[in-house]
């Protein structure tokens, strides 16, 4: 048994790489291939940089803007501002979510309404947004807020209705205070559809970022992404993109994904696969 | 019909209107008790005069048919594209390996961020708007569909195989009904991203529409205009996502218990 287990990696095809870096091969011969296919197509296509730079003119940009000092700035505005928006939201809505949550009559009757904000996605607000509050860091950053609150919110009043009575009733017959059971049977069960709204939030706001900046800002990722076709550095707009989606693969793996390892998963709570993206 | 409904239900309904109720009434009373500058926010009654006369002049339903009529448009095209695409890489392995990290983020910058390129190739309007939903919709339902494949048990995998299924038949009786589940799951999402990539796409490139609509009068100083244009665009993703996703989940996810609640 010991020895087995013990010569389990070394395997007789030693050669071979672990499963891990192999993937790791294969994505990063994925990408290589859309490169090399992005390179090649350009001289096919024929077109200006203006329509369709090539990947060496982004890269041209790409060290230009870091040169300039321009990238670092952006993209530190841009990450400023998104966890401004993102941090006041969440906790906006998850302390909403529960003094709502904990009477079921206020619940019941705010529901319908925050179902309503919700569906009235942020970008709609903006405009107004820029009427109330002019272009600038407040619109932007309510716009964020306003993504965030109420996926949280809501899907914290949807988590806080699942608590079983039963076990609220076991902590109030063991001599519990009411404190107790928001602490030790409410919080526990709002926890993944606190989870699963900010998971939701999170990919909505990043988007809502970028289009706010394209609308309302002068600095930022999303004014890189605009601002490079309107002065007709279409490759600069190219870097924006890029590095946006990098920025959000980031907080994805960095900071979504531990987030949630370290509280559902490791519970054994599930996240409602419907409500993942 | 009416006797099927819950005392709660009702009670239920009745509170949810409560809220709705209060708002309006606040919104009606706000003009009379303090003084803000009409262009900041409308009276109700300049919202009730704009929906009455946009709605009889037929602008407003002209400017919801465009938006729709992209959505759809960008949808079909986005999920006839995603979907066998995304079978084809799935069913090899090392194809969804290499493809994976740059599927997913593609995914993490479909949408928006699209806009501005999308405006020098296709101008302002319809191409634009349409490439940009259907952009969304793609890599959402790309990503879908290559994690439906790769999630299917391994163990209903080779009980097929032991079964002689092999070829087409792995594909019709195994793969498409496995993916099908994360494609739908994935479906209300991607739509969604869909829908304010749409409003969002309007506003910046597009040449009427909601979003067109709501973004325009900014320019003008029509509050009125945006606070109906916000209302609407609230009340026809709510109808959406009650008369088509909601059924649609129930009816097939919830039935076949996919769905654990």
């Amino acid at each position: 048994m010991n020895a087995a287990v013990a010569s389990a990696p070394v395997r007789p095809q030693s050669p071979r790489l672990s499963p891990r870096v192999a993937r790791f091969l294969k994505g990063a011969l994925g990408v290589g291939l859309l490169l090399a296919a992005w390179q090649i197509s350009v001289p096919l296509v024929g077109m200006s940089p203006y329509f369709y730079p090539a990947p060496s003119d982004v890269v041209v940009a790409f060290g230009d803007l870091i040169r300039k000092g321009v990238l670092p700035v952006y993209i530190a505005d841009s990450m400023g501002r998104y966890a401004l928006g993102v941090g006041t939201g969440v906790a906006l809505g998850i302390v909403a979510g529960i003094a709502v949550g904990l009477n079921r009559k206020l619940s019941l009757a705010l529901s319908p309404l925050f179902k309503f904000l919700f569906a009235l996605v942020e970008v709609a607000w903006i405009p107004i947004f820029v009427v109330w509050f002019g272009y600038g860091i407040k619109t932007i950053v309510l716009a964020l807020v306003y993504v965030v609150f109420f996926p949280v919110l809501y899907n914290t009043l949807l988590a806080m209705r699942t608590a079983p009575q039963v076990l609220a009733n076991a902590v109030r017959s063991l001599g519990g205070s009411g404190f107790d059971v928001l602490r030790y049977v409410i919080l526990p069960a709002a926890l993944p559809g606190m989870i699963t709204g900010l998971r939701v939030a999170a990919g909505f706001a990043f988007r809502g970022l970028v289009f706010a900046e394209i609308i309302a800002a002068k600095t930022g990722i999303g004014y890189l992404i605009f601002e490079g076709t309107q002065t007709q550095q279409t490759s600069r707009t190219i870097v924006g993109m890029i590095v946006m989606g990098l920025l959000w693969l980031a907080i994805d793996q960095f900071y979504l994904r531990p987030f949630e390892r370290a509280t559902v998963q490791r519970w054994g709570l599930t996240v409602d696969a419907a409500q993942r993206t | 019909m009416n006797a099927g409904i819950r005392p709660s239900r009702v009670e239920a309904i009745w509170l949810g209107l409560l809220p709705f109720a209060a708002i309006l009434a606040l919104w009606t009373a706000l003009p009379h008790v303090t003084s803000y500058p009409a262009y900041k926010l409308p009276p109700v009654s300049a919202v009730l005069q704009t929906a009455k006369e946009s709605v009889l002049d037929g602008s407003l339903l002209t400017n919801i048919g465009a938006s729709l009529a992209r959505l759809a448009i960008g949808f079909v095209i986005g999920m006839a594209l995603a979907v066998p695409l995304g079978l084809a890489i799935a069913l090899n392995r090392h194809v969804a390996d290499m493809f994976r990290p740059v599927l997913s983020f593609l995914q993490a910058i479909a949408g928006i961020a699209w806009v501005p390129l999308t405006i020098i190739w296709f101008g302002i309007g319809n191409g634009s708007v349409i490439f940009v939903i259907a952009n969304t919709i793609f890599f959402a339902t790309l990503y879908n569909t290559v994690l439906g494949v790769e999630t299917i048990p391994l163990a209903l995998h080779r009980a097929v195989r032991s079964h002689g299924g092999r070829g087409l038949a792995l594909i019709t009786q195994l793969v498409l009904p496995g993916a099908f589940m994360q494609i739908l799951l994935g479906m209300r999402t991607s739509v969604a991203y869909g829908w304010r990539a749409l409003v969002a796409s309007e506003m910046i490139a597009g040449s009427n529409g909601l979003g067109y609509m709501t973004m325009d009068a900014v320019q003008w100083q029509r509050v009125d205009v945006i606070v109906l244009g916000m209302i609407v665009i609230g009340l026809l993703w709510m109808a959406m996502d009650r008369m088509l996703f909601v059924p649609l989940e129930r009816r097939t996810i919830m039935r076949w218990g996919f769905l654990q609640r």
